[in-house]
């Protein structure tokens, strides 16, 4: 059921990511705002319903973009491991960890998007995306962890302390 | 461990996936999803473009100033190059290319299209346009802005839409010239909308301000075809070649139609022996 409701999200921030992302570049890098909010969604809710979302939304900006289907959910992928390794270490910060991790998380994705790219026969300027795209990406996803990060929790504080008292009512 | 399952057939599957969108077998799928799409894609951009744009002034506004006093004096310095080029337009057949590419491509055959996407990854440079195969849009085939200066390739067409490489994108090159000097070199995108110009001979003069157009050496694009202003020019005495900035002359970052080449058939469509 919450996939229902929370799948459209996802689905509108990939729909925002590919036609409104581009024109708010900092430093001259896109924003990647599916990232972010995937990140931060396996961070608050846990890794289990990233792994439906992962493909999901990334097989759905592949297709409405220039990628190769499918380059998306490689790129993705560290998501999960990523929210695995922080989910037995916790501690008491919750949000500075998951600013963290989104950075680390859109250098993965960058690293693995160019690999990808390279493999294909396309020609990725490695010597200078250090500089151009991959510092400037990781600090602007992890500007974006708030607007995602804080919603998110409140929606899972929330609907858990509901389904406690359905509980033990 | 169902963590390192689930990585592995994802990963597994992601591949068989790109392998399937390499060999063009999901180009129906990527038709419907741009098709159901692209009116929503295209509603967010029009409410993004403002916003940016009003983003951008805020900016900017700091810098107007001194622009406007700077444009005003290259508006004088235009002027009187214009008076020059009147006069010499008759017995200078060098800037009669030059003047050619300012005046539009009469003869050519155009095919109006929509911007309706653009790449939202930090490593390319493309556009979506809402013209495919079935408007006779074919891969390799030249895009132009309204103000007839070199946009771009069209790199893949599906039935109703196309994607386009612009010339900034690094993926790019063509085969250009400096009008003024007659210089011949090689146009390639860096990141970010800039244009480098490299294999310039070090014995030649290439000055910022001096025109870019395409050459038409290898038969890819027409020749004449503007693209852009060179900015500075790069190079020791000890290089072979020098380089140069160059500033293109569309707005790549602000398309929101192009013109779609049909009359020219670039070499790399043209399988005749």
């Amino acid at each position: 059921m919450r996939y229902l409701f929370l799948g459209p999200l996802a689905m509108t921030v990939v729909l925002f990511q590919v036609a409104a992302a581009p024109y708010f570049p900092l430093m001259g890098a896109t924003a990647n705002p599916l990232l972010a909010l995937l990140m931060c969604w396996a961070m608050v809710r846990g890794p289990r319903e990233a792994m439906i979302l992962i493909p999901l939304t990334a097989v759905f900006k592949d297709l409405i973009t220039n990628d190769p289907v499918g380059v998306s959910v490689l790129a993705m992928l560290p998501i999960v491991p990523l929210a695995a390794v922080r989910e037995r270490h916790p501690t008491q910060s919750e949000f500075v960890p998951t600013v963290a991790v989104v950075a680390v998380a859109s250098l993965c994705y960058h690293l693995v998007y160019m690999v990808v790219l390279t493999s294909l026969g396309e020609d990725v300027p490695w010597l200078q995306s250090p500089v151009e795209v991959l510092l400037p990406a990781a600090l602007l996803d992890a500007v974006l962890t708030p607007l995602f990060y804080l919603p998110l929790l409140l929606v899972t504080t929330v609907t858990e302390s509901r389904a406690r008292l359905r509980v033990t009512g | 461990m169902r963590t390192l399952v689930w990585v592995l057939a994802a990963a597994f599957l992601a591949l068989i996936t790109i392998l399937l969108s390499q060999k063009g077998a999901l180009d129906p799928l990527r038709n419907v999803a741009l098709t159901v799409v692209s009116p929503l894609e295209r509603g967010v951009r029009n409410v993004a473009e403002p916003v940016a744009d009003a983003l951008d002034r805020i900016a900017e506004r700091q810098d107007l100033e001194e622009e406007n006093r700077q444009l005003r004096r290259q508006i004088e310095e235009l002027r009187s190059q214009i008076a020059d080029l009147s006069e010499q337009q008759a017995l200078s057949e060098g800037l009669q290319e030059l003047l050619e590419v300012q005046e539009g491509r009469p003869d050519d055959q155009f095919l109006v299209a929509r911007v309706i996407a653009k790449d939202p990854s930090n490593l390319k440079e493309r556009i979506a346009i809402d013209r495919g195969s079935d408007d006779g849009v074919a891969e390799g085939m030249v895009v132009m802005s309204a103000a007839n200066s070199l946009v771009g390739v069209v790199s893949s067409a599906l039935n109703d839409f196309a994607w386009v490489t612009l010339i900034t994108d690094p993926n790019s090159s063509v085969n250009a010239m400096v009008m003024e000097s007659r210089t011949q070199g090689v146009v390639s995108g860096t990141l970010h909308n800039g244009l480098r110009m490299e294999l310039l001979p070090q014995d030649t003069e290439v000055e910022p301000g001096s025109t870019v157009a395409t050459s038409g050496l290898g038969g890819n694009f027409p020749d004449a075809l503007l693209i852009g202003e060179v900015v500075s020019v790069q190079g020791s005495p000890q290089d072979i070649f020098q380089k140069a900035e160059v500033q293109p002359a569309a707005d790549l970052a602000r398309l929101e139609n192009v013109l779609v080449l049909i009359s020219f058939q670039p070499a790399r469509l043209d399988h005749t022996p």
